[in-house]
């Protein structure tokens, strides 16, 4: 007979938490509001979630090294205005499929070199991260505007090709195109994370970066490794959301910020650095979204929907910063 | 005795219970209503015309006896067309939505026709494209025109005047509208009206303040100013009061001031003797035309799909026959 003690030793109780959280409130909102328990509303919120998701995954690997990227949610918008004006339909500098192809890299590109230039602010010129990335996000706000302005009288670029827009809603089979990309990111991810030498040191220079340059880690090269997979997530979540609502908005995910932090706070990722779980991001993102479509289906106002919201991210930051406390005692 | 686990076993449970009671009375509330179901879909509630909209729509929803669902998207097109698809969802019957982005909410469009559930753009036009809608707008650009021709009246009174538009968000056709309205009539008297300052505002109150307030700066001399939308004429008031130009009419050093939207601050101002004019939206005729278009799909027929809610012109000649027009004035009068 299987010693139950000793496997109950071997879970995650933070995860178990959270999966019993989401259960019940899952249970609660079947009951109370409309249409929750529907197929169609199940469907669309798994579809909602994923950039959300790819997001907190991306902002994991910085809060993992003890840092905090704030400009993740302009560099969606840099990298949306960015790909658009080149397939554009509207006097884009690209097109057919070759066009497509290059402003997918595009996304990718662009959110990698303002990682990088996060990462180098960080690691190298030794600024406060949510300092560097701060000054980064009203750049890139402003920038994306101007370059916006650039490209159309409108205030964003539309006329996006069907090729294109498919990733948003389309499916290989019976999965969605977006489903698809946010399960290979996820997995990448955990990959990263759990069975590279990479994903050690992201957790050592998280719990103390004097002791992991004595162990031989490369301090620097990780901060900057954490930054760059922030900033290329940030361009696959800009793929997605550009290609839902057809059109690169320079205000796209402008106000997705607090929930991206909040998932992977909730989720258990230490805002202290050197903890957290991909596990722990999926459920996080999860409970988030769960409450944000089922108070809008109880007619909820957004106000009230943000206030729950807000309270259940403060209440988990004040976990994980109790359960920092007691970590040191 | 409290340790890591207990303690973060026992906050997460009571987390859960408070939420699940605090979600099951709020439901509770958020239930009833028979009939048909309207759902009011808003960027946001920021300004005075949305918030008269908001009001007017669930009056006239409930004189139906219909029953309406809201929600805001806090000027987010991603969260707006998630709005959307949890509407249709619900099996709402219509839609009554305030896109933040003309293009941005092509896909809703498009998920509502998929639904066969009728869609009505309220003041707000989205871009063109092969989704069907209905919109109802005002004439944005006539009644900018309008108010454009009282201005020139007045330089032509008061031997020319320098003047200084705001505009609004260039991704919203109302926005392009008024300033092209205004532009076209000022820019053909040339002679009495002389732009000399353009401030690109995007809608945000703060950077019409600081817009105008160095516009100001740069040209002393500017003496007309046009706002395409009432909302604005708070910062409008503080920019002027700043400069030492907040004067009432016929007085040395007034500042000719035109509004648009005819809300409360714009009568108040009005009749104050600030604002020289305004075109006023026709809000009532609106919501009437909105509502009749959802019974006319219901009913089997095909409504127009851009229809006009005409506004008109009030100004300080003519404000005591037409103030009660004003939606404004009920506003302020209750």
């Amino acid at each position: 007979m299987p010693n139950v003690q000793a496997i109950w030793r071997g879970v995650d109780r933070h995860l178990v938490s959270l999966g019993a959280a989401i259960l019940v409130l899952a249970l609660v909102l079947c009951v109370v509001a409309p249409g929750f328990a529907s197929v169609t509303t199940l469907y669309d919120m798994a579809l909602a979630l994923l950039p959300l998701l790819i997001l907190a995954l991306g902002l994991m690997f910085v809060l993992l090294v003890a840092a905090i990227d704030l400009s993740i949610t302009a560099t969606v918008a840099m990298t949306s205005v960015i790909a658009a004006s080149l397939i554009t339909r509207n006097g884009g500098y690209l097109s057919g499929e070759l066009g497509i192809v290059i402003a997918f890299v595009s996304f990718i590109l662009v959110g990698a070199l303002i990682g990088l230039a996060n990462g180098a602010m960080a690691a190298y010129v030794r600024m406060p991260s949510f300092m560097a990335t701060l000054g980064t996000y009203l750049l890139l706000g402003g920038a994306a505007v101007w370059y916006t302005s650039l490209h159309t009288s409108s205030s964003s670029i539309a006329g996006l090709p069907g090729a294109f827009s498919v990733v948003g809603r389309g499916s290989v089979g019976p999965f969605p195109i977006a489903l698809l990309i946010a399960a290979a990111v996820t997995v990448l991810a955990w990959l990263l994370v759990n069975r590279t030498a990479f994903g050690r040191w992201l957790a050592a220079v998280g719990s103390g970066q004097e002791a992991a340059r004595v162990a031989g880690v490369p301090v620097q090269f990780t901060i900057l490794g954490a930054f760059v997979i922030c900033g290329v997530c940030a361009g696959v979540a800009s793929i997605i959301l550009t290609a839902r609502i057809e059109t690169g908005s320079p205000v796209l995910a402008s106000n997705m910020l607090l929930d991206v932090v909040g998932a992977a706070v909730i989720g258990g990722v230490s805002l202290y650095g050197g903890v957290g779980k991909i596990g722990g991001v999926i459920l996080g993102v999860l409970l988030l979204t769960m409450l944000d479509v089922g108070l809008r289906l109880m007619g909820m106002s957004l106000f009230a929907v943000l206030t729950v919201k807000g309270l259940v991210i403060v209440l988990a930051a004040a976990i994980d910063g109790l359960r920092n406390r007691m970590a040191r005692r | 005795m409290v340790n890591r686990r207990n303690f973060t076993l026992g906050t997460l449970a009571a987390a859960v219970a408070g939420a699940a009671a605090g979600s099951w009375s709020l439901g509770a509330l958020a239930q009833g209503g028979e009939g048909r179901v309207v759902a009011l879909l808003f960027d946001s509630l920021q300004s005075p015309f949305w918030v008269s909209s908001n009001r007017i729509l669930k009056q006239k929803i409930e004189e139906k006896g219909w029953s309406f669902l809201e929600a805001v998207s806090s000027l987010d097109d991603a969260k707006q067309f998630d709005q959307v698809k949890s509407m249709l969802s619900r099996n709402v019957d219509g839609i009554v939505i305030i896109q933040t982005d003309a293009n941005a909410v092509i896909p809703a469009i498009r998920e509502a026709n998929a639904a066969n559930v009728p869609m009505v753009h309220f003041m707000r036009p989205p871009a063109e494209s092969d989704a069907k809608s209905i919109t109802i707008v005002a004439d944005n650009r006539t009644l900018a025109g309008d108010v454009a021709n009282f201005v020139v009246e007045e330089a032509r009174r008061l031997g020319g005047l320098k003047a200084c538009v705001l505009v609004g968000d260039l991704g919203d056709a109302n926005s392009i509208e008024r300033r092209d309205g205004f532009l076209d009539v000022v820019s053909a008297h040339g002679d009495v009206v002389e732009v000399v300052s353009t401030i690109p505002t995007e809608w945000d109150p703060d950077k019409a303040f600081s817009g105008l307030t160095n516009a100001l700066q740069a040209n002393p001399d500017i003496n007309c100013i046009f706002t395409p939308s009432d909302f604005l004429l708070p910062q409008i008031e503080q920019a002027l009061k700043i400069a030492g130009k907040w004067v009432v009419r016929d007085e040395e050093g007034h500042v000719v001031l035109a509004g648009f939207d005819g809300d409360e601050g714009a009568y108040q101002r009005l009749r104050d003797g600030f604002l020289d004019v305004c075109g006023v939206q026709n809000l009532f005729l609106g919501v009437d035309l909105a509502i009749a278009s959802f019974e006319q799909v219901w009913a089997g027929s095909e409504p127009e799909a851009t229809q006009m809610a005409r506004g008109f012109v009030i100004d300080y000649k003519n404000m005591a026959e037409r103030e009660t027009e004003m939606w404004g004035y009920h506003v302020l009068n209750g």
